[in-house]
Order: structure tokens, then C-alpha cells, then sequence
């Protein structure tokens, strides 16, 4: 069984059309991206998901159940981190997390909070004030607010916007650690580079899905432009992203003596997905 | 239970670490009573202050708990923690008690404060039964003003939605709750109008107790409205506060 699946799914606010008929698949255990420029409808797409959001339209399924008519059986399984701070800054970072955990019938609560801020290297100062913290080490209380159930889909809403990319990488390595462990991620951002790093993505554009695929095989969509030096000057091709693509365009030159240099400049997944996205535009 | 409990000791355990709130909390009752001292003095020698001295007193109490508790949950949905409760499975009646037995300590300190300074500053010289009395109208006004404040609370999507509120609440109070004149004078309507506000039970049974002979057992019921009025606007409030957007 697939952990999420959103089939049509519309949310109007007024004359907004905020998601418009988005499809989309998530298998168990992945770490799937959602990609899209700000306003894209990221957020609204998590809010769905999680059942803070009444859809106008469509149908969504988290784990087999509906965010909205099953939301309790729903919230015990999932595990959420806003694109906001949403903590309580006059507490401590493990009174954040003890607060948030308590909501569930967890066993053991108390061990799960102290995994939970391991987990995140929270411990030095888990008893500190939150608003005395930078504001990555606030981010991370909130991964820790939302992991301490130890949820089985888990949602993170831009985690990483405005994080150095020090933490960022950290960021990563912990959601992939996740993942190893069986909890199936949901991650939002409009930093296209972060593709690479999940499974699968979904580019979202105005409300509407532009593609949905391994970032691999969103990667071949883009160009390899073959600079070759001959005889004092510089041809330019511009051939396929697909490896065989490269192999046929070299086939044209062979290896011959009058062959100065030859460079090979491939698309990065971020100008692929970009450019996509201009696509979709038009 | 359990975790309206939760959401109870975070709140306590927030508003132990709000120095400044506690000593406003404290201080506001205090400053004003004072000052209403001043103003009394002013008053020819026939003028009754006892008629208006613990009345006043529940009033600034109402306001104070009331405005407090205004803009707590609209600061939870401002600042997302509100939405992260719901979604981490908090329900919308467990958030509301959770706020209500939270704050019942701080309305306990306050009707304590007010109803003390009142009773020594005015010289009242009542026994302890009416005392006791005088002290339980104020507290259950008190926890009234909390409910009604998380109510109202309840409709707006930010802190700046709430202060129209507080007027709205407020001054009808001081005119239609008998605290200024007798409520037997005013038209039918605005008679109605002042029923829906919870200082006008806790004034009714303050003058009736603080009434030379006057007893509780004609004014009982008063109370078991206030108490109606709690559960009414904790139901309430658990339908108007959207969980969903």
C-alpha cells in the first residue's frame, strides 16, 4: 500500500485557486520531495495532507485513512513540522518536546523525548529556554517536536528555508536516517537543488503537479552541451541528457589529432527543474 | 482528561514565567481600587460607597480576566502552535479546559487581591460568612470572564481581530449589569441585553449579600447561572474554534 495518494485534489479561496487537481503518489518508506517556488501551494498540499485543510475538491489518503474524517486515528501516526517555529518559547526545549509528545498515547514517553532530542543533538541544552536558542536549533526542537511519537509519515513543511547549508546538511543526513528507519518523508522546499537528495519529487506549479518522478530521470529531461576545441575555435552541441545521447554526438568527431579539447557541461537537476517550470509557464 | 490536564500545567507552568503578566495581573487591581478610593472621598457624606465599592471591584476583576484571556488562543494560532496541537491530536474541548483550569489560579489570586484591598481600604466591616460569599461571586465571575475572554477568542484569526471585542464586552457591563443604576429601569431589550453578561448575576447576588439583613437564599440561583454560563460558553467555544481552515 502506497503511504499517501492524492487523486484531483482542489482548494479555491475565493477567486485563489490554490491547488488545482493535484495527483500524486507516495511510496512507503521514501523520501519524497515536493518542489515549487513560493505561492506554488506547497503548504496548502502539506495542510491537506495532515488534515488542517478542508479540500474543495479531490481525494486524499495518508496511510489508508481520510485527513479529515479519520483525523484521530490519522494524527497518531503522523508527525508534522510547520513552515513556521510553532513552539512555546518561554519553555524549554524539552518541555516543547514533552508537550507535544504527551498528546499521544505513546509508551515510555519519557525515553522518547530524550531519543527524540539525541536524535536532533539537542541534549546540551535541552533545558534551556527556546527563546534563547539561534533560530536552526529552534528548527531543530521543532523536528524534535515532530518526531517523538516516532511517527510512520512524517511531514515537513520548507525545513530547511533560511538554514546555513552546514545545518541543512545535517538536516538531510537526519531525514535519510529516518527514512533507514522505516518512517516514510514528506518534505517540501522551493531550493531545487534539495531534489536530488530525496527518492522521488513532485514539482508543483500554481496549484498543479508539472512532474512527478525519480530525480534521476528528471535529470536525463535536461541537455549535455559538448564544447569542442578544433583548429583554434569552439563548437557548441547541445545533445540529450541521456547518456547515449553524449556517446552519439562524440561518435561525429572521433578522437582525431585536430581535437584540442573537449568539455562537457550537463544541466544540473536545479536548471532541468527550472527550466520545467518555464515550460509550464508557457 | 489526561490531556486536557497536559494543556493545563503548560499553561500554569507559562504563566509562572511570566513575571510581568502575574505583577500586572496584581498590581492593575490594586492601582485602580486605589484610585476609586480617591474618587470616593470626593462624595458628599451621604453617598453609600459600599453599594459601589466590592461591585466595582468584581468589575475590574471581570475586565482584567476577561482581557487576559482574550487574545491567549488567537497568540496559539498566530503563532502555529494551536494548528501543531491539533494536528499532534489535541482536541478543540481538551485546548479550551486545558485553558480554563490553567487560568483558574490566576482568577483565584485576582479575586483574592481585589475583594482583600477593597474590604480593607473601605473600612467594610462584614462578617466572615458574607465574606466567604463575596469571595466565591468574585471567583465564579472571575472564571466566567476567563471563558467568555477564550470564547471571544475563539473568532479572531489575529491579536488586532480581538480589541473591538473588548469594548463590545466591557462597557455594556458597567451600564446594563445594575453595577451603576437598577437594572428595573432600563427598557426591556437592554434589560435582556445585560442577562447575557456575567456581571450582572455576580452584581446581583453582591448587593443582596452586602444588603443589611440580606441573604444568600434569595439570590442562589444567581450562581448556578454563573455556573451554567461557564459550561455553556465551554461548549460553545469547543464548536466555534476551527480546528479546520
Amino acid at each position: 500500500m502506497d503511504a499517501i495518494k492524492v487523486s484531483g485534489l482542489t482548494k479555491q479561496y475565493g477567486d485563489i485557486q490554490a491547488l488545482q487537481g493535484v495527483d500524486l503518489t507516495v511510496p512507503k518508506d521514501a523520501v519524497y520531495g515536493l518542489l515549487g517556488p513560493n505561492g506554488a501551494g506547497k503548504s496548502t498540499l502539506i495542510k491537506a495532507l495532515v488534515g488542517s485543510l478542508c479540500p474543495s475538491g479531490g481525494d486524499v489518503s495518508v496511510l489508508g485513512l481520510n485527513p479529515l474524517r479519520q483525523r484521530a486515528a490519522l494524527r497518531e501516526r503522523i508527525g508534522y513540522m510547520p513552515q513556521g517555529l510553532a513552539l512555546y518559547q518561554d519553555l524549554s526545549a524539552r518541555e516543547n518536546v514533552q508537550f507535544f509528545g504527551a498528546a499521544h498515547s505513546v509508551p515510555d514517553l519519557a525515553g522518547r523525548v530524550e531519543e527524540a532530542l539525541e536524535f536532533t543533538d539537542l541534549r546540551a541544552r535541552a533545558d534551556d529556554p527556546v527563546r534563547t536558542f539561534s533560530g536552526g536549533m529552534q528548527r531543530r526542537v521543532s523536528l524534535a517536536c515532530a518526531i517523538v511519537h516516532q511517527p510512520d509519515v512524517l511531514f515537513l513543511d520548507e525545513p530547511t528555508a533560511a538554514v546555513d547549508p552546514g545545518l541543512r546538511a545535517r538536516f538531510w543526513s537526519t531525514f535519510r536516517r529516518l527514512a533507514q528507519k522505516g518512517t516514510t518523508l514528506f518534505v517540501s522546499t522551493h531550493l531545487m537543488d534539495e531534489a536530488l537528495l530525496c527518492d522521488e519529487v513532485a514539482v508543483l506549479r500554481q496549484g498543479q503537479v508539472i512532474t512527478a518522478d525519480a530525480p534521476a530521470r528528471i535529470l536525463e529531461r535536461g541537455q549535455t552541451h559538448l564544447l569542442v576545441r578544433q583548429d583554434g575555435r569552439i563548437e557548441e552541441r547541445v545533445v540529450g541528457g541521456h547518456p547515449e545521447d553524449l556517446a552519439d554526438a562524440l561518435h561525429v568527431y572521433g578522437l582525431s589529432r585536430e581535437i584540442g579539447a573537449v568539455e562537457v557541461r550537463g544541466d544540473t537537476l536545479e536548471t532541468v527543474i527550472l527550466g520545467l517550470i518555464e515550460e509550464a509557464k508557457r | 482528561m489526561r490531556r486536557t490536564l497536559i494543556i493545563a500545567r503548560r499553561v500554569v507552568r507559562q504563566l509562572l514565567r511570566e513575571h510581568r503578566l502575574l505583577g500586572l495581573s496584581v498590581i492593575a487591581p490594586l492601582a485602580i481600587v486605589y484610585l476609586l478610593k480617591l474618587f470616593f472621598d470626593t462624595m458628599p457624606a451621604t453617598f453609600s460607597t459600599a453599594r459601589y465599592a466590592v461591585p466595582v471591584a468584581a468589575f475590574l476583576v471581570h475586565f482584567l480576566s476577561f482581557l487576559l484571556c482574550a487574545i491567549v488562543l488567537v497568540q496559539e494560532r498566530t503563532a502555529g502552535t494551536l494548528e501543531r496541537m491539533f494536528i499532534n491530536g489535541f482536541r478543540r474541548a481538551e485546548i479550551i479546559g486545558g485553558y480554563l483550569l490553567g487560568y483558574l489560579g490566576l482568577a483565584t489570586l485576582q479575586a483574592a487581591v481585589a475583594l482583600t484591598e477593597v474590604v480593607l481600604l473601605f473600612g467594610l466591616d462584614y462578617g466572615v460568612g458574607t465574606l466567604a460569599v463575596l469571595f466565591v461571586v468574585v471567583w465564579l465571575l472571575a472564571v466566567a470572564s476567563v471563558m467568555l475572554g477564550i470564547f471571544i477568542s475563539t473568532f479572531a484569526r489575529s491579536e488586532g481581530q480581538v480589541f473591538p471585542f473588548i469594548p463590545l464586552v466591557t462597557v455594556p457591563s458597567v451600564f446594563l449589569s445594575g453595577l451603576l443604576l437598577d437594572t428595573a429601569l432600563l427598557p426591556t431589550w437592554a434589560d435582556w441585553l445585560g442577562r447575557l453578561l456575567p456581571l450582572r448575576y455576580a452584581n446581583t447576588v453582591i448587593q443582596e449579600i452586602i444588603r443589611p439583613g440580606g441573604t444568600i437564599g434569595e439570590v442562589w440561583p444567581n450562581l448556578a447561572v454563573l455556573l451554567g454560563y461557564i459550561a455553556v460558553l465551554w461548549a460553545l467555544a469547543s464548536r466555534t474554534l476551527s480546528e479546520v481552515e
